[in-house]
């Protein structure tokens, strides 16, 4: 009888355990006066302080209500958001990279009304769908971060203008002793070179409205890396770059390590977007550094690429709903407080583009840091920015793009040495990817 | 009581048992008890296991990113961009190369540890624990520990060498294409050894004594015990070892996640990789189900034969 009793017991017991457990499901998903915000801090203490001051301003604007970090290391926060959707837990604000168009097709993203970008004075982006998501922030560039004694050394000051003076500058500096770049192949990192020599050379400088832009041709069949004989020359480019000034066991190193040899005066030359001089400061780094436009395969000018000009930055997502809407709204209005911007263009070395703002551009109290923003500023005029495929949410190469040149290099650095066969590798990933998209 | 049994009248035979057939209401509750007893792991079998493999079946008939939009029939589209994928059969290469080697040296490396820990007179029980140490660790552990020693500055392995005065054999052992085939199976080797040689332990001391005593008797050595009474005892275990090993080789994921990622470039992609590239990082759910569909039929047909070679081998011996 007693395990008659038992057995009838089962099914109950049963129905509480899914019940509890249905329950907890939900338990994570952002309870209490919390605002969840993801950012790529890493090893980078730049980043950091810009996330502590906005979480200060808004935490003091909005008592009983917190800003909640959650960092995302050195990496891009796909395969995170992909978990949390599958979950049905995304963070109330996300950074979207190149991922909003992704986010955005997937429901996933509140539309910011223009009134915001009015508001604090910010170029509106080119609409995806007729619709703005991102915070934007400032004018992001990407170029060539060098130790000034070290070039100044083999009596380089300004930068060479080509691929092939950079090489023979790279030969000087070796016989100087030094490492003439810092180039890990383990992260996407690996893939700042050919993206550079892409970017500055595939891709139109000036945007033609008659012509569509590489990406667009390629995915309409009409071009391709394998028969562009400019892809070939850069794919040539970068096994001789690899050749000659990559060290054995590069492909165990990753951002960090570059980062390590760079400011620990360990490498001549860092390809690395301006985001690294966030961090001058924080690594109390001593040494005068400046930084170079992207040279050319091709004959044209050194540039610098702005990878800013589309849609990205932070995005308020569908997790916030009634008064978490309005306070992720509110925390996305505090990311343009002077002192969450000045922070923000500190930490990401950004320089401003919110006309209503009085901040301009990043200031450090470390003298190095300030001087290589100088120089920064000064050399942009000179040189100026273009997109290279950096154009619009829907004119972009697939969102992976990064992770896959990263690969080709990689392949490059493990001793792949068949251009075609690399030219190939690049068009067929680009194809898969785009069938993703 | 489902058995009778009549009373024994004097001088006359045992009856044999009748099997009773159980009334109606004790099937009903019986049914009832397994279906309350079964019936979560059933619910939860067909949830997880039976229903996704057949959505991912459906599924890679579509054009389905997994994130956005609704999936679109496209028919044999993902199967026949299958049969020219190059990067598929890249990934069938690695994930066959490796499965090799795991199932060589798990099935007779582990043989041969065990042979040789069960014949240890003293710390028998500390020696076996040690081998068995690394399978208790998780996956994720150990493949950041390997991450750890491979590393071609700061690893373990690189740092020995350099304080040996032996620079010049320094390795990026993760990132040579010619080592890290042998760096992963290093790493699988290292964590499932203990596992395996386990298995083979159990079975060892289920052999009798006599048998070994016989072979004494009989003059017999080591090599020879080994292969007339050990070797065909571990049999049954062999087979399981072996299935067991090509099973870990087939399903080499977790160890490419943490440690090469796939690389360097795309040379360490096994199929499991492959498919989680395809799926999470390219968006391509419809066509990652029509790999996973492939990949599953040939495992089937690859157990089943393996499976009934070794039976056939087992009964010829």
């Amino acid at each position: 009888m007693r395990s008659r009793s038992l057995l009838r017991l089962v099914p109950a017991l049963l129905a509480v355990t899914i019940a509890a457990s249905l329950c907890g499901c939900g338990a994570e998903s952002g309870g209490g006066n919390v605002i969840r915000v993801t950012r790529n801090i890493g090893g980078r203490e730049g980043f950091r302080k810009h996330f502590n001051t906005w979480k200060a301003v808004f935490e003091r604007n909005h008592p009983g209500w917190q800003l909640e970090l959650i960092d995302l290391g050195n990496m891009e926060g796909s395969n995170f958001y992909k978990s949390r959707i599958a979950t049905g837990d995304l963070p109330e604000i996300v950074m979207t990279w190149e991922m909003a168009n992704f986010l955005s097709d997937g429901g996933h993203l509140v539309p910011l009304p223009d009134a915001y970008y009015e508001k604090f004075g910010i170029p509106l982006p080119k609409p995806y769908k007729g619709k703005r998501y991102t915070t934007q922030g400032g004018l992001q560039i990407q170029g060539v971060v060098v130790n000034k004694p070290m070039w100044a050394a083999i009596g380089v000051t300004e930068s060479p203008a080509t691929w092939e003076a950079y090489f023979e500058a790279f030969r000087k500096l070796r016989e100087k002793g030094y490492k003439p770049l810092v180039l890990g192949g383990r992260e996407w990192n690996a893939a700042q070179p050919l993206f550079f020599a892409i970017a500055s050379d595939l891709y139109d400088r000036a945007a033609d409205p008659g012509k569509p832009s590489w990406t667009l041709r390629k995915d309409k069949g009409e071009v391709s890396f394998a028969k562009d004989p400019i892809a070939r020359q850069v794919f040539e480019t970068m096994i001789r770059l690899v050749d000659e000034f990559v060290d054995k066991g590069a492909l165990s190193d990753g951002y960090n390590e570059e980062q390590r040899d760079f400011y620990g005066g360990k490498g001549a030359t860092w390809m690395m977007g301006c985001w690294m001089a966030g961090d001058i400061e924080p690594n109390k780094v001593e040494f005068e550094m400046e930084y170079w436009p992207v040279p050319s395969l091709i004959g044209r000018a050194p540039v610098f690429i702005q990878t800013s000009g589309m849609q990205s930055g932070w995005a308020v997502t569908t997790s916030a709903t009634g008064e978490k809407l309005d306070k992720a709204m509110a925390a996305m209005e505090t990311f343009y407080d002077p002192e969450v911007y000045q922070e923000f263009l500190n930490g990401e070395c950004q320089f401003g583009q919110a006309d209503k703002v009085p901040v301009t551009q990043p200031k450090y109290a470390w003298p190095p840091a300030q001087r290589l923003i100088e120089n920064m500023n000064a050399n942009l005029k000179t040189y100026g920015a273009v997109p290279g495929y950096h154009i619009a949410l829907d004119d972009m190469p697939p969102a992976s793009i990064h992770d896959i040149l990263a690969r080709v290099m990689q392949e490059i650095m493990a001793g792949g040495r068949d251009v075609d066969k690399l030219l190939a590798m690049l068009d067929a990933e680009w194809e898969s990817a785009r069938k993703g998209t | 009581m489902p058995y009778r049994r009549s009373k024994r009248k004097r001088g006359a035979r045992w009856e044999y048992p009748i099997l009773r057939r159980p009334s109606n209401r004790r099937t009903i509750h019986n049914a009832l008890a397994s279906l309350v007893l079964c019936g979560p792991a059933i619910v939860l079998y067909v949830g997880f296991i039976v229903v996704p493999a057949m959505l991912g079946f459906a599924y890679s008939f579509t054009n389905w990113t997994g994130w956005t939009g609704r999936p679109a029939y496209v028919g044999l589209a993902n199967f026949r961009e299958l049969l020219s994928d190059t990067r598929f059969l890249d990934a069938i290469r690695f994930t066959l190369l490796e499965s090799a080697l795991i199932v060589i040296f798990f099935t007779f490396a582990s043989m041969l540890l065990a042979v040789i820990l069960d014949a240890l007179r003293f710390w028998k029980g500390p020696i076996r624990g040690l081998f068995f140490y690394p399978y208790i660790l998780s996956i994720l552990v150990n493949a950041l520990l390997f991450q750890y020693l491979a590393n071609y500055r700061e690893g373990a392995m690189n740092t020995l060498l350099r304080t040996a005065g032996l620079d010049s054999i320094t390795q990026d052992w993760m990132g040579d294409p010619g080592l890290v085939p042998y760096f992963i199976f290093a790493l699988v080797a290292w964590s499932g050894l203990g596992f395996f040689t386990t298995l083979y332990l159990a079975n060892l001391q289920t052999i009798p004594t006599e048998l070994y005593e016989a072979a004494r008797i009989d003059g017999a050595g080591p090599l020879s015990v080994f292969r007339r009474i050990q070797f065909p005892m571990l049999l049954p275990t062999l087979t399981t070892t072996s299935v067991l090993a090509v099973i870990t080789g087939i399903n080499l994921f977790p160890q490419i996640v943490v440690t090469t990622q796939g690389g360097p470039g795309f040379r360490t992609f096994t199929i499991g990789y492959y498919i989680y590239h395809l799926g999470v990082l390219n968006n391509r759910q419809g066509y990652a189900a029509a790999v996973s569909f492939v990949t599953f039929l040939a495992l089937v047909i690859i157990a089943g034969i393996q499976v009934a070679l070794l039976r056939r081998r087992q009964v010829s011996l």
